[in-house]
This record gives structure tokens, sequence and C-alpha cells, in this order.
């Protein structure tokens, strides 16, 4: 107890105090604070948020590598970050008039990422997803996927209700009472599936978890580390990332985050996006 | 961007990466003349490549009516209304194109100059693009409203482009084009579905698989090409319209190739919208009874003549000998000859993979069977 309020001091000196429309006030931290909670919640919608002051992160336009976003979207996204036992939580609110979370041709859908230098160092990796031998991880989510974990079945009438399907050859009365028949069957016509490169539903969680030695270069992790919630309301999206903390992040040793928003309607989509540079993370 | 050679331009122009040519590059010619839309090549590819979930859209191979076909809608105009008006200089020996091509027409901050269909522009393949144009009601004649008394069909596959935009538009370097065959393909293991080839693409044949979330496209049925058999859609050709095979540069034309002779030396089959800059390798016999006013502008400035040539077809027999390889094999015949009047496709090897009359051999049977004591109707 004693703790949060000397981190609430410390906050307030630093931080700029507005008035909300809620009639809450808003702290805000020229850096990301990540404060030591008493719990991690994947949950956007958690009290335990409410301790957390808010940094503002302001969007500019990806324009290093082409395809370049020429004309900024999202202007800003609201941030907020709490630590518990090895867990880092960051959350990520951003305004958005349409909920695009139902892929197809000419229908990208929104999506967020949170990116930390893999190795903390005084000389941070370049902050468009670094450069090589200084890799940054990313932590990538997306409404798609979202929606599958949040049950959304997988097929085209789960997209179009009325679409029609003559056939598909491994729905055939032979496959019906082998299911590893009828998978492989299936698989044949899911090159990218079959190959374990998992871009759509089903799906287990509405993350990826990703490194990358500049642009172009952006590879699965290892393992998949990072889970959390992703929510829409009509003002937006609201995303929780909990992730493991960076290797040797402390009060006496801070590190960087940048993050990343694309959103369908404006048809954003791998380097088309709205980003920020980096920003100072610091342990509270 | 690199300076490359596009010889289908007759110059140089801008590209995203460094002129590098496969071994041998695929490519194909199509017979417009002898297409009869029945879609059998469609329904090949269908059944064999995109039978899956998220590919119900999709056709890698189409057949469309021109000129009020598309799949996807407008997939030719959208582009040619962005590129604007654009010229070739014919007063040399070999046209030269003095326009800008996708590549160079890039606006800023884009790798080509492109266009993303919408779902919806994909949904009507060949809904309505036959229909007469107006009501006609009972006792009336038929008058043509739209003044133009032709229309073509028009079967379209990915081009596995010399210069591909698919391949260039794609951030993540996902698309490859084999050096062994020149194949371009997309890498299932790597593409993230940004959707980039789709919209880059000046053909729309790249398809976003929502199910799968990346982009596929025509693989040229590369496992039937690597054992010597021609692909789905051509041995399935009803109308023996196509002949696939491996094209050189002008330069390094053969005679005993079959494509080469077709583009190369007679000059008779076209690359279509070659003014993009891809230098696409399915290579169109143009229709003849379409005004080269419209065709001119889909296969080039060697129209006219690739049309004269054809007509000639009936007493070169050379010419009319090679289009009679068109659908007698499966096998890829990559050397062809005519000794009188016999027409040989042959292997890499030289081994004869088939062989045809220059014509057919006519039989008339008579009307009255006498075995089975009927008259029978002869139908031709
Ligand atoms: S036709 Fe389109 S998809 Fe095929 S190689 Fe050319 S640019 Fe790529
Ligand atoms: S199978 Fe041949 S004839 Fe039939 S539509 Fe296709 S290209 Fe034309």
């Amino acid at each position: 107890m004693k703790h949060q309020v000397l981190i609430k001091m410390l906050t307030a000196a630093i931080a700029l105090v507005l008035s909300a429309n809620c009639g809450h006030t808003v702290v805000t931290t020229p850096e990301v604070h990540a404060i030591a909670a008493d719990r991690i919640t994947l949950d956007p919608d958690d009290a335990i948020w409410e301790n957390a002051p808010t940094h503002i992160a302001k969007l500019i336009p990806q324009d290093l590598v082409e395809p370049r976003q020429m004309e900024p979207t999202t202007a800003e996204v609201r941030v907020k970050a709490i630590m518990k036992d090895g867990q880092i939580a960051f959350r990520m609110e951003w305004s958005d008039d349409s909920q695009n979370d139902a892929p197809g041709p000419r229908k990208p859908v929104d999506a967020a990422a949170v990116q930390l230098p893999a190795v903390i160092q005084a000389n941070a990796p370049a902050p468009q997803m670094g450069e090589q031998g200084m890799t940054v991880e990313i932590a990538y989510w997306r409404a798609d996927w979202q929606a599958s974990v949040n049950g959304r079945p997988d097929g085209i009438q789960a997209l179009h209700p009325n679409a029609s399907v003559d056939h598909h050859p491994y729905e055939a009365k032979p496959l019906e009472n082998n299911e590893e028949a009828r998978r492989r069957a299936e698989l044949r016509y899911a090159p990218a599936k079959a190959l374990g490169n998992v871009r759509s539903g089903p799906r287990e969680a509405a993350f990826e978890d990703l490194i990358a030695e500049g642009p172009g270069t952006l590879t699965p992790a290892p393992a998949r580390h990072t889970s959390g919630i992703g929510k829409w309301s009509d003002t937006g999206w609201v995303v929780v990332f909990v992730r493991p903390i960076p290797n040797g992040f402390s009060a006496t040793r801070p590190t960087q985050v940048a993050f990343a928003v694309w959103e369908g309607t404006h048809g954003e989509a791998g380097s088309r996006k709205m980003r920020t540079g980096w920003i100072n993370l610091l342990a509270k | 961007m690199a300076r490359v050679n596009n010889w289908q331009l007759g110059r140089e122009m801008s590209y995203w990466y460094p002129e590098a040519r496969p071994q041998k590059q695929f490519a194909a010619v199509f017979d417009t003349n002898k297409c009869i839309a029945c879609q059998t090549c469609t329904l090949a590819c269908k059944t064999t490549w995109t039978s899956g979930k998220g590919q119900e859209y999709m056709l890698w191979n189409n057949v469309e009516t021109k000129p009020y076909g598309f799949y996807p809608l407008a997939w030719d105009l959208n582009l040619l209304d962005m590129l604007g008006g654009q010229n070739w200089d014919e007063s040399g020996e070999l046209p030269v194109y003095t326009g800008s091509t996708i590549f160079e027409s890039a606006p800023a901050g884009e790798r080509v100059l492109g266009w993303r269909p919408a779902e919806e522009d994909y949904a009507y393949a060949n809904v309505g693009e036959d229909d007469c144009a107006g009501q006609v009601d009972g006792g009336t004649s038929l008058e043509n409203s739209h003044d133009m008394a032709w229309f073509y069909y028009m079967a379209r596959i990915c081009n596995h482009c010399t210069y591909p935009a698919c391949l260039a538009s794609c951030p993540r370097g996902s698309i490859y084009k084999r050096p062994e065959d020149g194949i371009v393909l997309v890498d299932q293991g790597r593409c993230r579905g940004y959707q980039e080839c789709v919209r880059g693409c000046p053909y729309k044949k790249v398809f976003y698989n929502a199910m799968t979330g990346t982009s596929e496209k025509c693989i040229a049925c590369f496992p039937k090409m690597e054992l010597g058999i021609q692909p789905q859609c051509f041995v399935n050709c009803i109308g023996k319209i196509r002949m696939a095979g491996y094209l050189n540069t002008p330069e390094n034309a053969r005679e005993d190739n079959p494509l080469d002779y077709l583009i190369h030396i007679k000059k008779v089959a076209l690359p279509l919208f070659p003014q993009f800059g891809l230098e696409p390798n399915v290579y169109y016999i143009p229709p003849v009874h379409v005004p080269t006013s419209f065709t001119g502008q889909m296969f080039g400035p060697g129209v006219a003549k690739a049309i004269e040539t054809y007509r000639s077809a009936a007493t070169d027999a050379d010419l009319a000998g090679l289009l009679g390889l068109f659908g007698s094999s499966e096998r890829v015949m990559t050397r062809w000859r005519r000794i009188g009047e016999t027409i040989t496709g042959l292997d890499d090897d030289g081994n004869v993979l088939v062989s045809v009359p220059l014509r057919e051999p006519v039989h008339i049977r008579p009307a009255f069977d006498p075995v089975q004591q009927v008259t029978r109707m002869n139908c031709t």
C-alpha cells in the first residue's frame, strides 16, 4: 500500500493532470510507466487499470519503406502498463469509428502491436522494426483473430451468412467417419495452414509473437508468450497485451517501447500503418 | 528501382529489382479464335486447386466475354483509366513504347500503380456478360443496341510475368519467381496476407483467402510441369486453344521451339497489355473479327499483322501444322517439326510425343447402314 502511495506521489510530480469527461482525473506521463500491481489482468475493463497513469502516444505514418502510409489516420493511442510476477501488461486504447474484424479482399482488419528491444541496451535498435543484429520483439493483435477466439466459426458463412457453397471435397461422405483423412484432405486446399502459417481462424489466441531485424524481416518468435483480450466499444478498441517483463527491466534499468495501430477502414495492413517512435518505458 | 530490359516494350524500363531471367521461362499461347467459353478449364483448375475454405470465390483460371465481361469487375478498365492514354512509337522496325508502365507511374510512397478490387467485384463472374443489352418484346427482332456486332472469349490465368508486379509489391519478399522455370509463387509459409500483391497485379490474378489469411495464386500446375505434363486448364481444354511450354528471349528464339516460333518468329501471338510493363508470358492469338482499335489496346501494336499472319495459315503449312499440335498431347512439347504433311511434337531429348496430320482426313459415311438396316444423319 505504502508502495502505491509513493508511486502516486512520484507520478504526480511529473504528471500532467487532466480532467476527463467521466469525472475521473486522467493522470498522464511523458513516458510509459509500468506500475507494480497486486495482480495482472487480461481484461481491459478491470478496475486495476485505474491505478496506472496514461501515456498519450502520438502516432505518425510509417514513412520509411514502400508502400508507405501517406495519410495520417489514427492520431494517438492511450497507453497504460502494469507489472506483477515477471509479467507486464500493456493496455492500448484508441478511437476508431468502425469495427473491422471480418477479413476479405480489400477488407484489412483492425490490428495493433507492441514492440520492445529484445535486449535492453543504451543504444536502442532502429524504432521501425529494429535492424540487423539488433532484434526487436513484437506482440501483434488482430481483430479477426479476436472474433475467432470469441467464438466466430471458421467458414465463409460466418463472414457471409448468405453464401452458398456447392461442395468442399473434404466434406464428402466417404470421409465423414475418418477424421484424419478428412483433415488431410482439407489441408490439401489450405497450403498456408499445412505449413503451420496460422494467419486465420480457428485460433487459440488473438495474438502472435514475432521478432524482426528491420523492415520486411518479421518472423514468428520461437514460442508464443503474449496473451490478452481486445474489446470493441462504440468509441473504439481497447486491447490488453500481457507478456513477460523484458529481461533485466527494473526501476534502475529502463527500456523502450513502441506501438502501432492498423485501421482496417483505411486499408491499413503490413507497412501501411500508424506508429510511434521509441518511448521510454520505466518501472515504477 | 533498377533498369531492366523489357523486349515487349522495345526498351529498358524501371523495375523494383534488377533483371534476373530464369534458366527457362514458363509460357503459353492461347488462340482466342478457338475458345468456346465452355469453362472446362475453369472447372479443371477449380477442382484441382481451389476447392478449399476461403477459395470459394477464386478462379485462378477464368474465361470472360469481352468487351463486357470481367473477373473481377473492370479489372482492366480501372487500371487503363488510372494509367491514362499512352503511346507507342511505330516509326522504327520494332515498336517502342513511349508511355509509362505501372512501375514508372507508381505514385509517391507506392511500389506500383495499383488498386484493390472489392469483394463484390469478384461476386458475379460471367453473370450478364453474354446477355443482350435490352428487352426484346415478343414479335420484335433483336436490334443491336451497342452498335458492336462482335465479342470474344478471353481465357485468363496468371501470366507468370518476367517482371511480376505481385512480387514487386510484396514488402516482405514473400513472392518468388523460380529460377528453374520462371513460375511465380506465393510462399505460403511467409505470406502475412497484406494483399499488396492483390493490389499490384494488374491482371488481378492473386487472390486473398480469408480462411487461410494469405494470398494465393495460379501455380502453373508446377508439379505437372516438372514431369513434362501441361497444366490442368491446358490438357482439359475442349477447344484445344492452348499450348504450354518455355519461351526464349527474342534474340535466342529457336525455330523448333513451338512458342518461340509463334511468338518471336511468326509474331502471331501477343502479350496481354504489354504496356503495363510486366512482360507477361501468356500470349494470345488475337480474335480476327474484332476491330483492332479494341484489340490494339489489349495486345499492343502487333495486332493487325498477327491477324494477317493467322489468316494466312490456310496457305502456310508450318503455321497451320503447328496450330494443329495444340491440344494433341498432354505432354509439354518443347520441340516441333513438320515433314511433309506430318507435324510432330517432341521433348527436349528429341523423343516423339505426338504426330498429327496437317489436315485431318475426311470420312464420308453413307447415310444408309446396311448392317443395321438404318438410315443415319451425318453430323459433323
Ligand atoms: S499475372 Fe499477376 S499474379 Fe501472375 S505473375 Fe504477373 S503480376 Fe504476378
Ligand atoms: S476449356 Fe478451352 S475452349 Fe473451353 S473455355 Fe477454357 S479455354 Fe475456352
